[in-house]
């Protein structure tokens, strides 16, 4: 079992789930209708412990930090999140949009890991599986609805789309350990994973009415995975940690 | 500046300050949920929602995001039936129709008696 | 305010003088004396609705006005277990919010209608949410505090005369115990924490002392007779028992862990009652009224939160679909 390759596979699914699970939970209080302002208020709740779940695992199986420790006390270059789940808010067409190329990777990520060697994660992945099926579900619903909606939130998805998918490319960029993980059987990679999230939200787009853009190699949005964040991390990072940092020393 | 940084990101002066109107009208669902197999399904609420599908899809976090849920159904508050509140006396003299209950029928005390009487015990 | 009715004398003369149908009054009345509840389709006084909506309505807006303070610091939660804490609790709120709004629907009233009145000034939401939460430290006040004060009128309220109301009640106190134990812990935390922890926490206590006094509004001999919305059990206890009660729960709870209230009158007297200094019920009554710290704000986040995002429910809405009030 090759620890180094583990652990960057499990640092970057959580600092991912964090990241957008923070950003998400921006809306609580703010969405465009109450209901939906519970629902992205609930994912948001399940992503950030599916970050913990994470770390956790690192902490037990690795000897790494616990949890709160790993979450609060990095610096912004020793995160593995990609950049599209850094990206601020917006309005609600972007956080939709985001919501539903995200989580779709995420769906499969996991599915493909109920498979995986490393029995701490295959466990995870079959217990989670369901929350993010919801996800997957809730976007496919409100992407659809909004699509065939009203010209302008038909114009509004398209351009979500075409603002995001460069970002969303970066989720697959892959690490110096991709072909051990592949090896080991504990990930089947990110270019399976690609090819199978291609194919299903390519289905879903079409059959809304909307264009998935076509975006050539050298405008993807890489580097989160190897600690190059956008100008966003930084402060996300700051506000996250303001209290925790005004006393590093207490319990909270 | 807000103490809210959430709020700093906003632009709230894209809303104007004169008289707002919101459009936050949409059709109602009644919800039920079941709480585990085996047990009824309970009207809890409604959720607003355009279909079936989102109906569903909110229901689940506004009534099942606390304690065990197996299945949740929703069905337009339109197509809900009762009856009108000036046919609610129809209900009334039901809880005195004792011949349906199994505590109005009491036969201890014969039984009793009958065994007394033919020492059949 | 928050499942509160202070009436106005102006409001106060018009239900006094609303003439109603007499048999279906006395009918109606026997049947709340007797403990039924009414329900949407039953008869009702007019001024049965009218109360029942504009107090129902009232606590909606100040769930999801509520939600705003205290989503300050959703961000800057400073662990796992109070950031995940923290989203569920102002999530909760907002789920309050669609309970209350629904059971205000069954009287007539649409969301619609309810928040374009919310959006604009025209119904006012519980004072103390024009309150800012300067510090991590005023979340677990509110959380702690605020909640408790409100379970005590949500008790109360909860074996009022009107179903859908009782019912969503019934669910709210159910889900603000969590609220209480969660900000208990954290109030707890902070008080027997750090040196800077115990100041922040004491800081905060002191400048949110007067707004919970307010909580519960004017003190009876100050406010108007409202003898019918007692008979229609619409209002249940004078404001002067529930804050009270309030003080009788809580105040030990503060003082045991070493957090003092900015209050040298504050003191149960020999008949059980609290005594405390004058909270200045004028700064309650301009609040209310608009002037206070964070009242622009508040107004600014929800009109903000309604009208950007009008293209979302315009793409949500069907003209074909024909609303009914809901049942229950």
């Amino acid at each position: 079992m090759n620890k180094e390759a583990i652990q960057d596979l499990l640092y970057k699914m959580a600092d991912d789930a964090l990241i957008i699970g923070h950003r998400n939970s921006e809306w609580t209080g703010i969405g465009p209708m109450l209901e939906e302002d519970l629902a992205f208020a609930s994912m948001a709740q399940d992503k950030v412990g599916h970050a913990q779940a994470l770390y956790q695992i690192c902490h037990e199986v690795f000897g790494d930090k616990d949890p709160d420790t790993i979450a609060f006390h990095r610096e912004e270059k020793e995160f593995k999140c990609c950049q599209l789940v850094e990206l601020p808010i917006g309005e609600y067409d972007f956080s939709l949009v985001r919501h539903f190329l995200f989580d779709h990777a995420e769906l499969i990520r996991y599915e493909m890991l109920t498979t995986s060697t490393f029995q701490p994660l295959a466990q995870l992945a079959r217990k989670v599986k369901g929350e993010i099926k919801y996800h997957v579900m809730h976007a496919d619903s409100f992407l659809k609805q909004l699509a065939k909606g009203t010209e302008e939130s038909h114009a509004r998805m398209q351009s979500a789309l075409n603002y995001a998918m460069p970002y969303a490319l970066g989720i697959f960029e892959k690490s110096e350990y991709e072909d051990v993980l592949i090896k080991e059987g504990v990930f089947a990679g990110e270019d399976s994973l690609k090819e199978k999230w291609l194919e299903k939200i390519t289905a879903i787009v079409t059959a809304a009415g909307l264009i998935l853009p076509n975006v050539i190699d050298s405008n993807i949005i890489y580097g989160g995975r190897k600690g190059y964040h956008s100008k966003y991390l930084e402060p996300l990072l700051d506000e996250m940690t303001e209290v925790t940092r005004s006393d590093p020393r207490a319990e909270w | 500046m807000s103490l809210d940084p959430r709020v700093n990101r906003i632009d709230l002066h894209k809303v104007g300050s004169e008289e707002q109107h919101t459009n936050s009208h949409l059709i109602t669902w009644e919800v039920f949920h079941q709480e585990k197999k085996g047990k009824q399904v309970i009207h809890v609420g409604i959720v607003h929602a355009p279909t079936p599908d989102l109906a569903l899809i909110l229901a689940k976090e506004q009534f099942g995001r606390r304690g065990a849920t197996t299945n949740i159904w929703v069905t337009k508050t339109s197509d809900v039936y009762s009856f009108s509140s000036e046919d609610e006396d129809i209900f009334e003299t039901t809880p005195e129709k004792t011949f349906r209950n199994p505590e109005f029928y009491k036969v201890r005390d014969r039984i009793e008696e009958y065994q007394a009487k033919h020492k059949t015990v | 305010m928050y499942g509160n009715t202070s009436l106005t004398a102006a409001e106060a003369k018009i239900m006094n003088q609303t003439v109603e149908d007499p048999i279906l009054l006395e009918a109606f009345e026997a049947k709340i004396a007797r403990g039924e509840k009414i329900e949407p389709n039953d008869w009702m006084p007019k001024e049965y609705r009218k109360q029942l909506i504009r107090m129902i309505e009232q606590h909606a807006h100040s769930e999801i006005v509520g939600a705003l303070p205290e989503g300050t610091w959703i961000t800057r939660a400073p662990n796992f277990r109070r950031k995940l804490a923290l989203i569920a609790k102002v999530q909760d709120e907002v789920g309050h919010g669609q309970m209350l709004y629904s059971a205000a629907e069954t009287l007539g009233k649409t969301r619609e209608e309810m928040l374009n009145d919310l959006m604009n000034g025209k119904i006012k939401y519980i004072n103390l949410f024009n309150y800012p939460a300067n510090t991590w430290a005023d979340i677990a006040v509110i959380f702690f505090l605020v909640d408790a004060a409100a379970i005590v009128n949500q008790t109360i309220n909860a074996k009022g005369s009107y179903g859908p109301y009782c019912r969503a009640l019934e669910r709210i106190c159910y889900e603000e115990s969590f609220h209480l134990k969660q900000g208990h812990d954290n109030f707890v935390y902070l008080a027997t924490g750090s040196q800077y922890q115990h100041d922040m926490l004491q800081e905060a206590m002191n400048r949110w002392y007067r707004p919970l006094i307010h909580f519960f509004g004017p003190p009876d001999r100050n406010s108007q007779h409202s003898e019918k919305l007692m008979k229609w059990k619409v209002k249940l206890a004078s404001n002067d028992a529930m804050r009270n009660q309030f003080l009788d729960m809580y105040v030990s709870k503060i003082l045991e862990v070493g957090i003092t209230l900015p209050d040298p009158n504050l003191r149960r007297n020999a008949d059980g009652i609290w005594e405390f200094s004058d909270p200045d019920w004028d700064e309650f009554k301009r609040v209310s009224s608009g002037d206070g710290p964070c009242n622009k704000e508040r107004l600014e986040v929800r009109r903000y939160a309604e009208m950007a995002h009008r293209w979302v429910r315009e793409a949500l809405m069907n003209p074909s679909d024909k609303y009914k009030i809901p049942l229950a």
